[in-house]
């Protein structure tokens, strides 16, 4: 149940977002999150967008690696 | 592999500082580590250990009983994240109570359930709302969105749960914390923070195979400098103050409360439940619920489980009698369960 899926925006309106999870679409709040906007990627969970991702996991791994070494 | 991973393992496997022992919280963590393979680039002297962060898992056995007798007794449909339906009860879990004519529907999300009671209004629709910080505020949704619209055939069972009372309760359990990702999306990072200053040590994780082998190579490498510590090694998702939105939300329809884990007993202020001026949406206060306390079985050791006090293979009834086709214990049901994930990984 705890599973995050990161989807892409594919819509906003009234607070809810359409999404683009790998070609699976579909309807999810965007009341938690602000100026969400079409293009912007979402970790989305139990129906609702928790999160901005805002930047892939390999260049997130990059920078964490070069402040660790 | 690109380079920087490259290293992340190289400083796993060439790892020779103390013995650690790391605790998953996460239930997702406990299954991708698992999946990835990463367990067996891992040094004897590092030990991972399951932890409590998987909701299902820490649900006693009375809520799962509390949820058969609103379908039983008061002929709710109860809605569901799918992998509650398979947890045993004291005498059945919620499938077995289907046989004896219980409405039990699996749904994605609690707005899904809000959904149902739009369309079916003479009905009335639970939803069973367990989870930590991460789950909690969809739950609440759920409720303001009810509320807005008036309607009266839907309300929670609730057993939301919160982390940082959790982690009081762990403290000595293990060398370092990975953190759940998805919890500190909501909460922040300031507990992580508070938590190194009392000398507990960890970071949070994201969960593919560059953010989990970085994260691990984050702990060893600053085990050895032998001070606590704390890094956010999943900052794409997880930003120092959280989803403030969501906590608000949270705090304008629940309040703290104690509540009882599975293995871990009643844990003061860890729990959540709805405030006074969200009662009708109480399923223990809408249908005057008696005092159901669950019995679980004493063959299954899923509460020292989900304290890293043995794993899921010491247990005598793990993969002869609790089986995921037929679970004695919560963590053998859900697919974030650490028992759940030896079975079907082999405990490698």
């Amino acid at each position: 149940m705890c599973v995050g899926l990161s989807a892409k925006v594919v819509s906003v309106k009234d607070g809810t977002a359409l999404i683009d999870a790998n070609g699976a679409k579909r309807e999810v709040s965007a009341d938690l999150l602000e100026e969400l906007e079409p293009g912007d990627y979402v970790m989305v969970h139990a129906g609702v967008a928790i999160a901005k991702i805002t930047e892939s996991d390999e260049d997130e791994a990059n920078d964490v690696m070069e402040n660790l070494l | 592999m690109n380079e920087q991973a490259k290293k992340a393992r190289d400083i796993i496997t060439n790892y020779k500082g103390r013995p650690l022992r790391i605790m998953e919280v996460c239930g997702t963590h406990t299954h991708e580590i698992f999946r990835l393979g990463l367990r067996k680039l891992l040094p004897e002297n590092v030990e991972l250990i399951s932890g409590p962060g998987c909701p299902v898992c820490v649900t006693p056995v009375g809520f799962i009983d509390e949820a058969i007798w609103l379908a039983l007794e008061k002929g709710c449909i109860i809605t569901t994240f799918g992998d509650l339906i398979r947890v045993p009860g004291t005498e059945m879990p919620l499938a077995g109570a289907r046989a004896k004519g219980a409405q039990v529907r699996p749904v994605y999300s609690p707005l899904d359930a809000v959904e149902m009671a739009r369309q079916n209004p003479d009905e009335q629709i639970v939803f069973l709302a367990v989870g930590f910080e991460t789950t909690t505020p969809s739950a609440c949704l759920a409720v303001e969105t009810a509320k807005k619209e008036g309607l009266k055939n839907f309300s929670l069972l609730t057993a939301n749960k919160t982390m940082p009372n959790a982690y009081n309760a762990l403290e000595g359990s293990a060398d370092a914390f990975l953190y759940p990702g998805h919890v500190n999306a909501i909460a922040g990072t300031e507990i992580c923070e508070e938590l190194k200053k009392r000398g507990v040590s960890g970071v949070v994780a994201g969960f593919t195979a560059s953010e989990l082998l970085t994260a691990l190579a984050v702990i060893l490498v600053n085990a050895e400098k032998g001070e606590p510590f704390f890094v956010n090694c999943y900052p794409r998702v997880v930003k120092a103050e959280g989803n403030p939105s969501a906590r608000e939300l949270v705090k304008r329809v629940m309040e703290p409360c104690d509540t009882e884990w599975r293995g871990l007993g009643v844990i003061p202020m860890s729990g959540m439940k709805l405030r006074d001026e969200f009662a009708e949406f109480d399923a223990r206060k809408k249908f005057g619920m008696p005092k159901i306390t669950g019995k679980p079985n004493p063959a299954c050791r899923c509460g020292e489980v989900l304290q890293g006090k043995c794993k899921p293979s010491d247990c005598k009834v793990f993969g002869k009698v609790c089986t995921p086709e037929h679970p004695v214990g919560a963590c053998m049901v859900s697919d974030e369960g650490a028992c759940a994930a030896y079975y079907q990984y082999g405990g490698v």
